[in-house]
């Protein structure tokens, strides 16, 4: 009887099969992880439609911003849950009112100022709506 | 041969590994917030061209912004409005804008009127430097407001001297109908926009169902309430309401949307008009001009107008006295909200 060398593993075999379970892992990894991977709260400020600056809050934690635009002056106000506007010389002072902001989408705008800052990463607002309109 | 077949299912498994990478372009998503018009907009798409779509619809925004500003001197309108009574080319876009408003200020009686703004001005609403102007002072204005003191000839217009118009009450709604035709342009098979008060949602959300709109509750500005939620797809939905922006003086409150049948804030008994239509472009322009026109005229006449079946389109009216009236096209897809204490009628 002939011994048959093709049944036995060899390098090159080797070599393939280890590139299946790579390219195998790096896809689940690219199924899973993409969907696990969401990021941590970030605020985000742009100031004339221009993103000037990216907070993780996670890794700020409670620290002041100062963002001067259009003429007037906003004091920004983190901490490692929410963003607010504690002061501002704006005439609508709309971005004070608006309050703190803790969620994911939420944002505080303020218009005379032209300065919008809003909340990325993190668990999204769920209150049953997509939109809102008035 | 077994190597041939392990190599084919590596290269599968590449092809594969490819495809996970990828976003599944209909699933792509690249959302921006801007402020353009004096308010707020948010753009979001999806698809493979989402990117470019909504950074097309800003800059179209910061175009017709610069093109229709009333406080911008080298806006067309700015000239046209100090150009003492005389003729100026202000181009067909801004021409076929003034007459598709002369257009819905006849169809509505005047209730809708972009000459109106002088008066709007004298009660401070465009710089907010509020007050209440004495009568005498609006009887006087109100003379040059009217469709009567606007002329148009294709590229060309001219205004009575004294009269100026302000082409806020259709801008940002014509903006949207320019965001619908840049996403559709882009293959945007969903996404949604918000221009102030002015919303369109496309196609359906990622997982197959419709938008959920919710429309504010006036009596509850400041909070995350609803006097109804719709579902929707493809449509515009605009609001107008008296608590979108007022000022109070010696105890009475006098919100921004002018009758310019009295030169004083419409008094009809409603607190919110949202006007629906479908994603047609043009849509988006008759939903902004009618939602401040039905707010003027109040419910009996604006429940006549949509009877009238002038313009395709539904309504959703809350009243003073805690009503929320929803025309029937729109019943199935309305979901009432139990803890705003409105009761609901549905009219036909
Ligand atoms: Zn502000």
């Amino acid at each position: 009887m002939r011994s048959s060398p093709e049944l036995r593993p060899n390098f090159w075999d080797a070599l393939v099969a280890l590139a299946v379970v790579l390219l195998a892992a790096g896809c689940g990894f690219a199924v899973w992880g993409g969907q696990n991977g969401a990021a941590a709260l970030t605020a985000v400020v742009s100031v004339d439609g221009v993103e000037t600056e990216r907070l993780v809050l996670a890794d700020t934690g409670e620290t002041e911003r100062t963002v001067e635009s259009n003429g007037y002056t906003l004091c920004l106000r983190l901490t490692e849950t929410e963003v607010w506007v504690e002061e501002a010389d704006c005439p609508t002072q709309d971005c004070v009112h608006t309050g703190h902001i803790s969620r994911s989408g939420q944002s505080i705008v303020c218009l005379p100022a032209r300065v919008i800052i809003t909340l990325e990463g993190g668990q999204p607002v769920d209150n049953g709506v997509d939109i809102v309109v008035g | 041969m077994k190597r041939i077949t392990a190599v084919l299912m590596a290269v599968l498994m590449i092809t594969g590994l490819t495809a996970c990478g990828e976003a599944d372009p209909d699933k792509a998503r690249e959302s921006i917030q801007v402020i353009a018009m004096d308010t707020p907009m948010v753009f979001t798409a999806y698809g493979e061209k989402s990117t470019h779509a909504v950074y097309m619809a800003e800059d179209e925004a910061r175009r017709l912004d610069a093109l229709l500003s009333r406080t911008d001197e080298n806006s067309v309108i700015y000239q046209l409005n100090h150009a003492d009574g005389l003729g100026i080319t202000v181009g067909e876009e801004v021409c076929g804008l003034i007459e598709a408003a002369e257009a819905y200020s006849q169809a509505t009686g005047g209730a809708f009127d972009i000459s109106i703004a002088p008066v709007v001005s004298a009660w401070g609403f465009t710089t907010d430097r509020y007050r209440v102007p004495d009568e005498a002072e609006l009887a006087e204005l109100l003379t040059h407001v009217g469709s009567e003191h606007i002329t148009t000839a294709e590229d060309a217009a001219a205004l009575d001297p004294g009269t100026q118009i302000d082409l806020g009450g259709i801008a940002k709604g014509y903006a949207s109908d320019r965001v619908v035709a840049i996403f559709r342009e882009n293959n945007v098979p969903r996404g949604k926009a918000e221009l102030g008060g002015n919303i369109l949602v496309m196609g359906d959300k990622p997982d197959g169902t419709p938008w959920r709109v919710g429309v504010q509750d006036p009596a509850k500005p400041d909070e995350e309430a609803y006097a109804a939620i719709l579902t929707l797809e493809d449509a515009f939905i605009v609001t107008s309401g008296s608590y979108q922006r007022y000022f109070e003086e010696n105890g009475k409150r006098y919100h921004h949307i002018i009758d310019p049948a009295t030169g004083h804030p419409a008094d009809s008994g409603l607190t919110s008009v949202t006007v629906v239509a479908d994603s047609a472009e043009g849509n988006g322009t008759m939903c902004d001009a009618l939602s401040t026109a039905l707010f003027v005229m109040g419910e009996e006449r604006a429940l006549d107008f949509w009877r009238s079946g002038t313009y395709d389109f539904e309504l959703v009216l809350v009243t003073e006295d805690g009503r929320v009236v929803v025309t029937d096209g729109l019943k199935d897809i309305l979901t009432e909200v139990e803890e705003s204490g409105y009761t609901y009628e549905i009219v036909s």
